[in-house]
Formats: structure tokens, C-alpha cells, sequence
């Protein structure tokens, strides 16, 4: 028996990397999924046809997650086509470099940096269940689950406008958890560590894997699949007793 | 996808016939077309390399050459170069390495090939780089200059890609023309290598050819190896014999045929800290492209009495295995070489009850399997991340098990004390091991190795001597004479 027959997810930023690999999961296991993407169109397509091979249903949706008013309509026209979303997974971000010898140096970083990287997390997330939270209210169902970094408990390297806006989310989620929980929604965050490969990890130095791999106890470093796993378990009503809760997905890199 | 391999200065594409071999990897479809030459082509192509040869390459002063060799490699280490990018596009359809086991074999291996690396490696086989260049006053009298040929016939193997460049480049060094014979498995490095060298140095473009024929073909072998002076040759003992018997006795033939390498882990680097490492650094050198090479190692020889047992030490490296499996994925099998993993591991299987001891990691759905296994005999490793670990007590056991391989034995990864190393290094040496590095760097020789134990350069060139006889008599003949 396949966990989500019936539900509908919506993943943002799902036309490549960690955000396909979720979508692919959750179709697997009967889901109708929502692959939310930027820009490429082909990439969205290769999912949305990956999702359908895999027995789940599939629709992309091209929509800017930092655009209130691409969001509201995106919704809207999911809302129109399909009647609800159960799971909501807010998964795209920002383009960031993660370059450890180039990334910018405490005080070379302007307000600016901060910025951008605040609308690109934390204001796309807020816009986004905003815009999923009064059909979630109405039917005292739901799960968000907001990615975010294992950065944000150990900055091993200090990209700081980025991590600083994931820890945003983190704090975010917990308000809203604690909001949300008298109507029965879960809102929590899964946070992986280095994932390979990415667009945004393929200039990754081997140095630098290989010393994040010296120091996980699970000697890798995670792949898109791996992210995937702890997402499905937050969105099943297995999780139905956690909300407000952060899973670290880095093999043991953090423990808390 | 199309692309041409190949490189025939002076003769026009339309021309040549070409054939057509066909690469797929996932979806993705590379239709290489190689040339076929007439034998008279071929014939005036070895004609004219061995004219450049004399008239250009003869005429440079080895430090030119090293400088426009070095900036070829260059073009190929710059990873936004369109060669580069061509390469690490086309190499895993080629060769169905992922992309990024090729990426960094790319950069790991053409590092050795800069200026100061060169240098080195001319420095190693000749000591004295002008040698090259003018006759050279020698310490007990006289004077000598090292003579490249005029041809050297190189016939590459497919079996790691961009591995023709070794060769190739050796015989550069030496000013000699070159013709190189890709295999049809890896048939397009050696060919965007020499475009790149015509491009950086126009007065080279004359100077070498990347040919192609299907491998067999006796008439095309014979006359083209006939024109060289040495003859380089790599690939399987079968192949290296049938090639041996078409090159005329005269001809200088340096064969480089299969070869079997291993790992030695001593107790010192099996303690609660270091056991992982030296584990990691195993199993980079058995992922590193599939075992293919004649650096990769077949088994590893792990020694008891370490805080972690030998035992222990192959489930470390299982569990290597396995993450190395999602990072760098092991390429897609043929159908010959699932059947030689499963009847390996059948065979394997079969003494599992006769021997308690002996325990099989990984099975059949993993790309990757190690045995291990206490007091056996070694074995010849089926390949494609398949590995032995056995345990041992002393090093002087080992002696006798490696004697029946002697003529195969090559490189040998040690982890251990520096006293041990040097003790370990005369035993393996009286093995016939000929190359001794550490755990993680068996795939990648330093420049100026000794490959098989041989001199690169020095096997390639012949050194002219002006004995002091000649120049004392001469001094006779002087028109200052008094």
C-alpha cells in the first residue's frame, strides 16, 4: 500500500536536484505532485515525467516562489485544478555559491547580501504558506516542511548571508508551529548537510568534501535521495505528534 | 552527438574514408567517426612526419619544446577551455566512466604534465636536459647527445582515457615525429591533444598523426610499423604477441602489457584513528576508473595485530565501497564482463563452506564486492570494484605467492612506518614489483616513474658518443696545429 495515495504535494524549486529527488519520493508512493520551478522547463518536464514512471501523478508549474502575487496564483490555479494541497515542501532558494575560497568575508558583506538572501529564503516561505494556509486551516490538515542547512548548528564554512537566512526559517517554523498546531497543522524543517551533486555543489572542492566526509560518521556525503526520506516521514501522519522540529540529514555530522 | 577523431596533417577530411563507431551511455548517443586510411596514405603520411621530424622538431631547442607542450596541457587543466569541456562531455559517453571520475582523472593526471613536471621527468632519464640538444662533455672524456628517432609507432590500448598522452608526450620530448594508433574504445583524446599542440605551435602540426584502424587488420599493422624506428605497444599479452610478430627485427619494440598491482596495509596503520583513512584510501584506488589500469590494485595484503584485525579492515573498506558507489558511480557493465563478475563470485561462493573463515561482502544488487580471506593463494581480481583483502602475519609470507607473477607484478599502494617501507620496499623489489607508492595514490604515477621498471626516454633514444679519441685526433688535423 503506497503512503499518499490521494494527497497532493507541492514542492517548490522541484525541477532539478534535492527538489526532484522529493518529488520523485513522494510519487513513488502514490502522491500527486506539484513541481513548482523557476526556469527550466526541460528539467520540470524530465521530473514531471520521472514521477509519472514512478506511479504517482505529476504537474509542473512554472511560478516565481519570491513573487507574492506568481505565488498567490500559483495556488490559486493548484487549488482550482485539484481542490487542496496536504503537503507543502519549500525547497527552492535563492542561487547561491557555495565557494569556500571566494564566498565573501565577514566584513565584506553589505546589508544588501543579507538582503537578498533573507527574501530568498525566509519571504519566498512565508509567502508560500501564507498562501497554502487558509485552505490548511479550513480542513485542519496539513504539513509544511521548510528546508533549510545543517550550516545553521555548525557553520563549518561561514557563508553567512545564506545561513543566516535559513536560521531565519528555523525560527520562523517554530512560530508558526506553535500557531498552527490548535488547527492540526504541522510546519517543520529538514536540514541536510552538503548534498552531491547539485548545481549549487558542483564546484564543491574535493578538499572540502573529503573533510566533511572525515568528520560524518556515515563516511558520505548525502545525495538528493538522501533528503527525500526524512521529508515523506514528515509529511506521513508517522510524524503526526512532531511539529516544530528540525531533522538533520548530514550522516551524524551534527547530533542534537 | 557527432564527433571526429583522428588528427592527418596534410590530408584533407574528404579525402579519407571514414567508419562510424557508435557510444551510448543512459540516453545518450556519440557518434564517432574514424578514419580509415589507404595504405598509400598511410605510407605518405609516416613519410612526411618523419620529414618534419628532422626538418622542425630536430631544429628546437628542448626548452621550446617543453614550453609548447606545457602549454597544451594547459589548454586541457582550464576546465572553461572547449577542449577541456569537449572531454568531459564526450569521455563518459566514450568510456562509461562517470562524468566526474573523469573530471578528476582529467586534472590528477595532466597536473604531471606541466613544465616543471616535464623537466623533471627529462631530468630523471637524462640527467643533463642538453643532452637533447649539442653534444655534451662527459666526465671520463669525450662527449655525448642523445638522438631521438625519426618515427615512433605508437598502438594505444582503450582501457583508461587519455592514457596515449604517457607516450605521446615521451616521444615529443625526444623530437620525434609520432603516429599514434587509437583504440576503438577510447579513440578521441589523443586526436584533440594533437589539434590543440597544432594550435598552440603551427610548427609542430606536421609532426604527428593520430591514425585509426580496426585492430587485426594485419596489411595496415604491417606497413605502418614497418616506417617506424620503435614501435610502442599496449594492450593484452595476446595482442602485444601478435603485434611483436609483425614489427621487423630491426625495429626497437617497447610493449607494455597487462599487469597486476596490489595493497600492503601494516599493523601501524590499523589503529582507532587511522584504520578509516587507510581504508578510504583503498578504496579510492580500486573506484578509480573500474581497476582498468596496470596501477589498480587486485587485493589488498592487510597485516594482523592492529587495533582494528584484517577482518575488520574489509568491512571498513565494504562500507568505503558502498559510499564510493553513489559518488562516483561504477560504469555500466558489458554483458562479458557481468558474466566473468557473477561466475567470479560463484566461484568464490563455492569454497565459502569449505573455508569458515572467508566471508563475502556486498551482494549481488551492490556494485562492488570484497572478500576476505585468511591464508589463501592470490588470485587475479575479475576487475569492476572487485576486491580480495587477505590477512597476513609476517611480511616474508608473501614472497612465495607473488614468485608465479613476477612478470605481471607493477605497482604496490603501502601504508606503514617509514623503517617498514624500506624494509617492505627490498622484499617487493626482489618480487619484481616495480613501482611502490602509497594507499590512495596508486593510479596516479608521479612523473618521471619508471614504468615497468623501464626509463621512459632513455629506451626511446639513442646516444651518440664522439669518443676522446676522435676529438684528440682531430685536435692532429686543427689548421692551428703549430
Amino acid at each position: 500500500m503506497v503512503k499518499f495515495q490521494g494527497k497532493v504535494v507541492l514542492v517548490t524549486g522541484a525541477s532539478r536536484g534535492i527538489g526532484a529527488a522529493i518529488a520523485r519520493a513522494f510519487a513513488a508512493e502514490g502522491a500527486f505532485v506539484i513541481i513548482n520551478y523557476l526556469q527550466n522547463e526541460l528539467a520540470a518536464a524530465r521530473t514531471v515525467a520521472a514521477c509519472q514512471e514512478l506511479g504517482g501523478d505529476a504537474w509542473a508549474i512554472k511560478g516565481d516562489v519570491m513573487s507574492e502575487g506568481a505565488v498567490t496564483e500559483m495556488i490559486q490555479q493548484v487549488l482550482v485544478e485539484v481542490g487542496k494541497i496536504d503537503v507543502l515542501v519549500n525547497n527552492a532558494f535563492k542561487p547561491y555559491e557555495f565557494d569556500p575560497d571566494k564566498r565573501k568575508l565577514a566584513w565584506q558583506l553589505t546589508w544588501q547580501d543579507f538582503q537578498a538572501q533573507m527574501d530568498g529564503a525566509l519571504r519566498s516561505t512565508h509567502g508560500l504558506c501564507q498562501a497554502v494556509l487558509p485552505q490548511m486551516k479550513k480542513r485542519s490538515q496539513g504539513s509544511i516542511i521548510n528546508i533549510v542547512s545543517n550550516l545553521v548548528a555548525r557553520p563549518i564554512i561561514p557563508y553567512h548571508d545564506y545561513t543566516t537566512a535559513k536560521s531565519a526559517v528555523i525560527g520562523y517554523s517554530r512560530n508558526l508551529a506553535a500557531e498552527l498546531g490548535p488547527f492540526g497543522i504541522r510546519v517543520n524543517c529538514v536540514a541536510p548537510g552538503l548534498v552531491y551533486p547539485t548545481e549549487s555543489s558542483r564546484h564543491t572542492k574535493e578538499e572540502v568534501k573529503e573533510m566533511i566526509i572525515a568528520q560524518t560518521p556515515l563516511r558520505k556525503i548525502a545525495s538528493p535521495e538522501d533528503v527525500a526520506g526524512p521529508v515523506l516521514f514528515l509529511a506521513s501522519e508517522w510524524s503526526g505528534f512532531m511539529t516544530g522540529q528540525t531533522l538533520y540529514v548530514d550522516g551524524g555530522f551534527i547530533m542534537k | 552527438m557527432k564527433e571526429r577523431a583522428g588528427y592527418l596533417p596534410g590530408i584533407s577530411e574528404d579525402e579519407v574514408a571514414w567508419q562510424t563507431v557508435t557510444f551510448t551511455r543512459n540516453e545518450e548517443v556519440l557518434e564517432v567517426a574514424v578514419p580509415v586510411l589507404a595504405q598509400e596514405q598511410m605510407q605518405q603520411l609516416a613519410e612526411q612526419i618523419k620529414n618534419n621530424s628532422r626538418q622542425v622538431l630536430k631544429t628546437l631547442a628542448i626548452g621550446e619544446i617543453v614550453e609548447i607542450l606545457d602549454k597544451a596541457v594547459a589548454v586541457f587543466l582550464d576546465r572553461h577551455s572547449p577542449y577541456r569541456r569537449k572531454a568531459e562531455q564526450l569521455l563518459p559517453i566514450v568510456t562509461g566512466y562517470d562524468p566526474e571520475v573523469i573530471r578528476h582523472g582529467l586534472t590528477s593526471f595532466l597536473k604531471t604534465f606541466r613544465k616543471p613536471q616535464l623537466l623533471r621527468f627529462l631530468a630523471e632519464d637524462l640527467g643533463n636536459i642538453s643532452l637533447l640538444d649539442d653534444f655534451q662533455p662527459r666526465a671520463k672524456g669525450g662527449f655525448a647527445k642523445a638522438f631521438g628517432p625519426d618515427l615512433i609507432v605508437h598502438v594505444w590500448a582503450g582501457n583508461v582515457p587519455a592514457l596515449p598522452l604517457w607516450s605521446l608526450l615521451a616521444g615529443m620530448l625526444v623530437k620525434s615525429g609520432n603516429i599514434g594508433k587509437v583504440a576503438s574504445a577510447e579513440p578521441l583524446f589523443a586526436g584533440w591533444f594533437a589539434n590543440v599542440l597544432a594550435e598552440v605551435e603551427p610548427r609542430l602540426a606536421g609532426c604527428l598523426a593520430i591514425v585509426w584502424w580496426k585492430g587485426g587488420d594485419e596489411e595496415q599493422e604491417r606497413s605502418l610499423l614497418g616506417q617506424g624506428d620503435v614501435v610502442v605497444g599496449y594492450g593484452s599479452n595476446t595482442s602485444l604477441a601478435s603485434l611483436r610478430s609483425r614489427i621487423p627485427v630491426t625495429t626497437r619494440f617497447l610493449p607494455y602489457g597487462h599487469k597486476m598491482s596490489f595493497g600492503l596495509v601494516t599493523k601501524d596503520s590499523l589503529d582507532a584513528r587511522k584504520a578509516w583513512q587507510t581504508a578510504h584510501a583503498a578504496a579510492l584506488d580500486v573506484i578509480r576508473y573500474d581497476q582498468q589500469g596496470c596501477y589498480s590494485p587486485h587485493f589488498f595484503y592487510v597485516q594482523r595485530g592492529g587495533a582494528v584485525s584484517p577482518g575488520e579492515f574489509a568491512k571498513y573498506l565494504a562500507h568505503e565501497m558502498e559510499c564510493f558507489a553513489r559518488r562516483y558511480p561504477r560504469r555500466a557493465l558489458s554483458l562479458e564482463e557481468m558474466a566473468a563478475q557473477a561466475a567470479w563470485r560463484q566461484q568464490e561462493e563455492l569454497t565459502l563452506f569449505s573455508t569458515p573463515t572467508k566471508e563475502i561482502l556486498g551482494d549481488d544488487a551492490r556494485a562492488w564486492t570484497v572478500v576476505y580471506e585468511e591464508g589463501a593463494q592470490i588470485t587475479p581480481s575479475c576487475l569492476n570494484r572487485t576486491v580480495k583483502v587477505l590477512a597476513v602475519d609476517q611480511w616474508e609470507e608473501i614472497l612465495p605467492q607473488l614468485i608465479p607473477y613476477r612478470p605481471l607484478l607493477q605497482t604496490v599502494g603501502v601504508a606503514s612506518a617509514p623503517r617498514e617501507l624500506w624494509q617492505i620496499a627490498e622484499l617487493l623489489g626482489r618480487a619484481g614489483v616495480t613501482r611502490i607508492t602509497s594507499l590512495g595514490k596508486m593510479t596516479s604515477p608521479e612523473a618521471g616513474w619508471h614504468h615497468d621498471g623501464r626509463f621512459n626516454l632513455l629506451d626511446l633514444i639513442n646516444m651518440v658518443d664522439i669518443e676522446s679519441a676522435a676529438e684528440e685526433y682531430a685536435e692532429r688535423l686543427a689548421p692551428y696545429v703549430d
